[in-house]
């Protein structure tokens, strides 16, 4: 029963649900609170290389459109109204994070209208290896989610901004008294959530179709994800949503297509009664 | 223009008792319920399946209440030990798990087409301005109802206590009580509310669809709940018909820009409670009314 | 009701945050437990009133043993704390404060909120004449309709106090009552603790104020690194060479 192309097909959307948590325990990691306009972020990013790549021909503009689109947006939304909330309940910040998402997603609404859009992908024989059929275009997202994780990991772990942000990830107070700026590193976070957010984006989009829920449909597992991986840990979060894409996609035989998104929510309930600190976290999640 | 006055009266009555339900559960106890739409989605099936299988109307209402409440029962025990903002996604979750559930199971709910022919309430009275006048001093008459258990429940021990637990839960059990008991109850409570909304939604519309069981809609009473004034009992009536006024007011659009086609319309009212929402968290989280101000 | 606290241990990692404690305060005792910053003294009483879990040891109230029972039911059965932070219910008036931490009160019930009104409303009277005493007992009557949130440290403290003298209890843990508190308030708090504690509830204090506490207990525990250093009566703790090294050396 089990398949090489469902495991295949599940290390695909686990990338990209691994991508979606990593933007999401970053933003928590500082900001204390479950981002949830990540997914909208992603679904921003998706029109963004849509819109450039029709505009130049070239997928990689587009690629770049999207992450700036990304980074722009955050910024934005950091500046205008989550810096304003750091300091109250963490559950005005998640309201708000819902009203801006629900603001993006009618602004795409309204822009492109809800029809599915697709990217033009030149159509490619698909590479044999062990019987397993893999898709050229799923080699090439891999390695381009690949290649953002790589690129976040060096930014965390081997620049000054990156030692900053763990500074203050791991205790703000001591941070601030260490004369970082909190309001710098949370600049620097949320740009570097923006843009990992748009690659998620932008990887589902050329995967599936593009709609302005695209995000929205993905924030659960993104979400359980996260919570699986130990909130704040950008490893676990990928290997979190790696593991969830690939039981998703194992278990859509037995419980249908429709049910992918249960799965997520019982795998979140469960993390989150059993083992409250993820498989590889540290913070703290239930009482 | 008076029927369509009425109608506006009418979902404003229904949607009432979903942000009464919240203020109970968020406003006086600090429960971050965002699946309120589930619980009123289970109520608002729960009517159209029976009712459109001759069963009569009471049988959905107490079927969708009784479900609703019991399907509250184990989410407490099992989320209430989350924090607030877990709480706040696990609920969420599950309205979507509602929502996906309903699409999925075809047979019962005609999955996405949805359940049209609901019968409308007091349907002997032909008359098409004294049906929904009936309708209408009904479900006034419910609110009120709702909102004296509601102020009873505010002034009693038990509401000393949900205030108690709102403001510090530790504390609580340092003095011998379980919140996790409250705070079930006041999900059941909260939840046969909401289903009970339902069900009014449901008749009232003649249809239900998975569409109108979005987390939108649970955001519109959160919207409405913290305009009216968080932990404010008759807020909740004000901010309902503030948010309504807000939607609606977005439906007379179109008249001022042609151009605004009904699909966009679709876009501009979530795009007008987006931004309420942040502006709100933002400027004014203690509502229009001020005083009973949250951390 | 005494309450036997029999070799506590707690680490996080490699550290013992409370190792190998035992001690006991006896019924209608007034112990007191100090130690420098960081010796274990809050996670200790977490330890005890079922807030966290020990690794191992055990503690027992009247010789039955809280091990498998959580904070309510140890609060339930008459072991009650305070917090070193205040937790005062802040949007509750200082009498609603009181009246919540009533034990047994028929109108928690939703059923019975709605079924027996006249029970409830009963009840309610009875239970606003006890707060009211308490309140004078604690001078608190004079705040008794404003928001706990709004109070002084020191009233907090005392709010604390009358909350858990509401519960019925009869061994109070009291986490640090004079901090941030001031000197005619720590006056007074001491001479209510001593008034209870003749009327036969016994203490258990934590405190930084050394001066204040001495003159408040009869036995002295001293708690340095997670252990036990020294006990006894509060002239000769204070004299053990021990604890002026670990204690007063490093701190005043």
């Amino acid at each position: 029963m089990l398949s090489l192309d469902l495991l295949v097909a599940g290390l695909i959307s686990g990338l990209v649900i691994g991508l979606s948590a990593l933007a999401v325990t970053l933003v928590f990691g500082v900001a204390r609170f479950p981002n949830a306009a990540t997914g909208d972020a992603m679904s921003l990013g998706a029109y963004a290389a849509l819109a450039v790549a029709a505009g130049t021909g070239s997928l990689v503009a587009g690629g770049v459109a999207a992450v700036l689109a990304g980074i722009l947006l955050n910024v934005i939304l950091y500046l205008l109204v989550f810096r304003r909330l750091s300091d109250r309940s963490p559950i005005m910040s998640l309201l708000a994070s819902i009203g801006a998402g629900f603001m993006i997603r009618s602004s795409l609404g309204l822009v492109y209208g809800q029809d599915p859009q697709a990217f033009r992908v030149p159509l490619a024989r698909p590479l044999v290896l062990l019987d397993v059929r893999v898709q050229w275009l799923d080699l090439k997202l891999a390695g381009l989610t690949l290649a953002t994780l790589a690129v976040v990991y060096l930014i965390l772990a081997k620049t000054a901004a990156g030692r900053r942000m763990r500074a203050v990830s791991a205790d703000p107070a001591l941070a601030r008294v260490s004369g970082i700026d909190p309001t710098r590193v949370m600049l620097t976070l949320w740009a570097l959530a923006g843009g990992v957010s748009a690659v998620a984006g932008l990887v589902l989009g050329l995967k599936t179709v593009v709609t302005p829920d695209l995000g929205w449909n993905l924030l659960l597992p993104a979400f359980a994800a996260a919570v699986l991986g130990g909130i704040g840990s950008p490893l676990g979060a990928v290997a979190a949503g790696i593991l969830l894409g690939i039981v998703q996609e194992l278990a859509t035989p037995f419980v249908g297509f429709t049910y992918k998104i249960a799965i997520a929510f019982a795998v979140l309930m469960l993390v989150l009664l059993i083992r409250p600190r993820g498989l590889f976290g540290r913070a703290e999640g239930a009482r | 223009m008076e029927a369509y006055l009425l109608a506006i009266a009418i979902f404003v009555a229904i949607f009432t008792l979903l942000t009464l339900g919240l203020n109970l559960q968020y406003g006086l106890t600090g429960l971050t319920n965002f699946g309120l739409v589930g619980f009123f989605g289970i109520g608002a099936y729960a009517s159209a399946i029976l009712t459109t299988h001759g069963y009569p109307v009471v049988a959905g209402f107490a079927a969708g209440a009784a479900l609703a409440v019991i399907a509250a029962w184990p989410i407490g025990l099992v989320a209430l030990r989350l924090r607030d903002d877990y709480f706040a996604i696990a609920t969420l979750g599950l309205s979507e798990v509602v929502r996906v559930a309903i699409i999925s199971e075809k047979e019962l709910t005609a999955g996405v087409q949805g359940i049209p022919g609901i019968p409308r309430l007091f349907a002997v009275l032909e008359s098409r301005t004294w049906q929904p006048l009936l309708l209408l001093a009904v479900l006034v008459a419910a609110n009120l109802g709702v909102v004296l258990v509601m102020r009873r429940i505010a002034r009693s021990p038990f509401g000393r206590v949900i205030g108690a637990i709102r403001d510090n839960e530790e504390a609580v059990r340092a003095l011998g009580k379980d919140p996790a008991r409250f705070k079930t109850q006041v999900l059941m409570v909260g939840a046969g509310l909401s289903a009970v909304a339902g069900s009014f939604y449901a008749h009232y519309v003649g249809y239900v669809t998975p569409d109108q069981i979005t987390p939108l809609v649970t955001f519109q009473i959160w919207m409405a709940m913290i305009l009216g004034g968080t932990g404010r009992i008759s807020g909740a009536v004000l901010g309902t018909l503030l948010l309504m006024l807000l939607i609606e007011g977005a439906r007379f659009l179109p008249d001022l820009l042609p151009f605004v086609s009904s699909t966009a319309m679709a876009e501009l009212r979530v795009f007008v409670v987006g931004l309420a929402l942040v502006l709100f968290t933002v400027y004014r989280p203690q509502g229009l009314m001020g005083e009973v101000a949250r951390r | 009701m005494s309450l036997e606290i029999s070799r506590l241990v707690k680490a996080y990692g490699p550290i013992r945050v409370t190792d190998d404690v035992s001690f006991t305060v006896p019924a209608g005792g007034l112990v007191g437990l100090i130690g420098p910053n960081g010796a274990g003294k809050s996670t200790l009483f977490s330890l005890v009133t079922g807030f966290l879990a020990p690794d191992s040891g055990s503690v027992s109230l009247d010789g039955r043993s809280l091990d498998r029972t959580g904070p309510a039911e140890r609060a339930r059965r008459g072991l009650v704390r305070t917090f070193q932070v205040p937790r005062e219910f802040s949007h509750l008036t200082v009498r609603d404060n009181l009246m919540a931490a009533a034990p047994g009160q028929a109108g928690e019930t939703l059923g019975a909120l709605f079924l027996l009104p006249g029970r409830v409303r009963r009840e309610e009277e009875a239970l606003r004449r006890r707060v009211e005493e308490m309140m004078a007992f604690l001078k608190l009557d004079r705040v008794a309709e404003v928001p706990a949130g709004n109070l002084s440290g020191g009233q907090k403290k005392l709010v604390e106090l009358g909350r858990a003298l509401m519960t019925g209890a009869r061994t109070i843990l009291l986490d640090e009552p004079f901090a941030g508190v001031n000197p005619v308030l720590i006056e007074e708090i001491s001479a209510r603790v001593r008034e209870l504690n003749a009327r036969g509830i016994g203490f258990l204090v934590i405190e930084h104020d050394l001066a204040a506490l001495s003159r408040l207990v009869t036995t002295l525990h001293v708690l340095d690194r997670g252990r036990l250093i020294a006990g006894g009566p509060p002239a000769a703790v204070l004299a053990d060479p021990a604890v002026r090294d670990a204690y007063l050396g490093g701190a005043s």
